[in-house]
């Protein structure tokens, strides 16, 4: 760098100012500060090598969630509560025919047609996915209530 | 300003109360019941959406223990909470069997988080739905008593105070009272207006141990969205600018020398890159303001004052300063006059000097007046703080803008010869001949900041910067306008582009006989630039 107009010699104040910066660096703010509580997937920075990839281009789009797998967004979508990736994978669910419940907080798809359907519920067989077992299951003779079917339009 | 008994009467008066200490008996320990009852309701699954049901359930403990009863004890509640939420932060940051940095923050988020959720529901429900004064006046009461208890804790445990509670609470408060709510979006101006003012307050110059905290907040994606595109009347612009200009002025005197400590290149390294932020994002924000700020940015940071004179309107197409035979004075947008949200006239002090300029202009006369402008200019005799430099730009800007005025109101435009042989160029003529170098520097820095995106300044400034070179007596001057011209295109992109306009016309047009002097030789190095940037200049790669 350069000074055209010389160097100068540090009030007291700035001085002062600088060992009180050097204190504050020592506990910097941290990503997590200024976002809400993540409470599973906290941030959890640490150095990484160059070579590793440091994050992806486009990768917030409906169109990079529907090509992941059902479990990845099934994984996002009870881990990352309350965040945009929650929302987009929600929405990818939906476009693959996935249906959330509201009382039971899990998502069905019809494993066939159901076999009734009336104004208020319909009854078949279904596959879910059990999030405390972490897995699909299939449920024969089940019945959905409508009153149950989370269906707000995600735009 | 003297606080009235509006908001920012309400801020202050939150300030003071965060340093009163004459509790009446129990108040601490009520506080501290309710404050551990909400954290608990708040995370309790029974707690409701946005905390709903937790909050009516709340405010009736709150009756019970009588804290609503007066503003006086709503005000002495929201001190001591504050005051607990921070201890709290304090003794889990200390706590040395945490070893992990996840562990603590979830330890402190904890009850910050439950106590800024406590604060925004009391706002949007304080008075009638529809009473917006109420919830205005609370709100900045909060933030007045928060910020006077980051004050004192500041001043109290020096270099030992730590920015993370007063961060969070600020940041989630703000993210709280953004949510898409009718209530909220009635006070949205009034919400920004109270953030600006705490940030205001908290300023680097006023609160070191922040400005890292502060930085972030300011620079917030979602604060800085707010501020600058969705608030009305750009009414938010004006209160970002100031903002801006606490943080360059304090930045100033650390970056004016050459050695910069570790926590200085930090701030600074994040100022570069909310200015990448803003150029990128809001280039019209940065054109608007760009008087303000480069009149407080050390002359010698040069990047800084490029990316800011790199700005221009997004609707704007420049062309291609390389392209051959480019005929500036044929673009339309050359007659157009920035907007500057400055008001430099005013910086013109003092008055006597002012009339006397005004008077020189119009008449052209007394001759005195020349002589005796270095000295009007001139503060101290110390060497590199000898200048006024905020009045040498201010003076050179109103000059140029009168001399503008003065050939179109003659049906000319500005050019080579219209700008010449008037009361403005004899001012300038004489600045360049006249002073030193260190204010020769500033004077000639003071046109470049105007060397932009295409508009009538910008070709002003240019043609009198050539001209000034054309007419120089000594080959000092010609060298110093270069220097001033180089050492802006030396420095990585962004270049503005009326800084390349003006050097691309100097090297190019054989009447300034560029080549032909003697410090465009003075060392190898220097001569090698000089022949790469030509090189780039009149050869231009096919694109």
């Amino acid at each position: 760098g350069v000074a055209p107009l010389g160097p100068l010699a540090l009030s007291k104040e700035c001085i002062h100012h600088i060992r009180i910066l050097e204190a504050a660096q020592r506990h910097m703010p941290h990503p997590s500060d200024s976002e809400r509580l993540r409470q599973y997937l906290p941030r959890n920075p640490v150095p990484t090598p160059s070579y590793y990839p440091n994050g992806l281009n486009h990768c917030d789009t409906v169109e990079f969630f529907q090509r992941l797998s059902t479990e990845t967004l099934f994984f996002v979508f009870y881990y990352m509560e309350g965040t945009k990736a929650q929302y987009l994978a929600a929405k990818a669910l939906k476009k693959q025919s996935w249906r959330f419940h509201t009382k039971y907080m899990m998502w069905f798809q019809r494993h066939e047609e159901p076999k009734t359907i009336t104004d208020e519920y319909e009854q078949g067989t279904y596959i879910y996915f059990d999030y405390e077992k972490w897995g699909q299951r299939k449920k024969e003779g089940f019945t959905f209530e409508y009153r149950y079917l989370e269906d707000r339009d995600l735009n | 300003r003297a606080p009235g008994s509006g908001p920012m009467g309400m801020m202050y008066s939150g300030i003071t109360q965060a340093r009163e200490f004459d509790d009446p008996p129990g108040l601490y320990e009520k506080t501290e019941y309710l404050l551990r009852e909400w954290v608990t309701m708040y995370h309790s699954p029974k707690a409701g959406k946005d905390s709903t049901n937790a909050f009516s359930l709340f405010v009736h403990q709150m009756n019970l223990q009588g804290i609503l009863k007066t503003d006086e004890l709503i005000t002495r509640f929201f001190r001591l909470s504050t005051e607990m939420c921070v201890d709290l932060s304090y003794r889990v940051l200390i706590d040395q069997s945490i070893k992990s940095a996840t562990v603590t923050r979830a330890k402190c988020f904890h009850t910050l988080d439950a106590y800024v959720r406590l604060i925004a529901l009391l706002v949007k429900h304080s008075g009638d739905n529809n009473n917006t004064v109420t919830k205005v006046n609370l709100l900045n009461k909060v933030l007045g008593i928060v910020t006077g208890v980051l004050l004192q804790d500041q001043e109290l445990r020096g270099v030992d105070f730590q920015q993370l509670p007063y961060h969070r609470i600020f940041i989630m408060l703000f993210l709280e009272l953004s949510a898409p709510e009718s209530v909220l979006e009635a006070i949205s101006p009034q919400i920004l207006t109270a953030f600006c003012n705490t940030l205001y307050y908290l300023r680097p110059q006023k609160a070191p141990g922040f400005a890292y905290a502060w930085l972030e907040l300011v620079s917030h994606r979602v604060f800085l969205g707010r501020v600058l595109a969705l608030s009305p009347a750009q009414k938010g612009w004006t209160m970002y600018a100031q903002l801006l200009v606490s943080l360059f002025k304090f930045l100033a005197p650390f970056l004016r020398n050459v050695e910069l400590a570790a926590p200085i290149q930090l701030l600074y390294k994040g100022t570069l890159r909310v200015l990448l932020v803003l150029l990128h994002d809001f280039p019209e924000f940065l054109c608007d303001y760009h008087y303000g700020f480069c009149d407080v940015i050390a002359p010698n940071c040069i990047q800084m004052r490029n990316l800011i004179l790199s700005a221009f309107p997004r609707n704007m197409r420049l062309p291609d300063p390389f392209t051959p035979n480019l005929k500036v004075d044929l673009l339309p947008e050359i007659t157009q006059a920035p907007r500057i949200l400055a008001n430099f006239n005013t910086l013109i002090q003092p008055a006597s000097f002012k009339k006397d300029l005004d008077s020189y202009i119009k008449t052209r006369s007394p001759v005195t007046f020349l002589s005796e402008l270095r000295t009007s200019l001139q503060v101290s005799s110390e060497p590199g703080m000898r200048y006024n430099i905020p009045l040498i730009n201010a003076l050179v800007l109103y000059v140029g803008t009168q001399a503008i005025a003065y050939i179109q109101n003659k049906g000319n435009t500005p050019n080579m010869s219209t700008i010449t042989h008037s009361s403005h160029m004899d001012i300038f003529q004489n600045l360049a001949v006249d002073s030193d170098t260190e204010g020769r520097y500033l004077f000639l820095n003071a046109i470049a900041n105007q060397l932009r995106y295409p508009n009538s300044h910008t070709h002003y400034f240019s043609c009198t910067l050539l001209y000034l070179f054309a007419e120089a007596n000594t080959e000092a001057i010609q060298e110093q306008i270069t220097r001033v011209l180089l050492e802006r295109l030396i420095v990585n992109r962004p270049h503005p582009w009326g800084l390349l306009i003006t050097f691309i016309e100097l090297i190019k047009n054989q009447n300034f006989k560029f080549w032909n002097h003697e410090f465009v030789r003075c060392a190898p190095e220097i001569e090698k630039l000089f022949e790469s940037v030509a090189r780039s200049c009149m050869h231009p790669k096919p694109s």
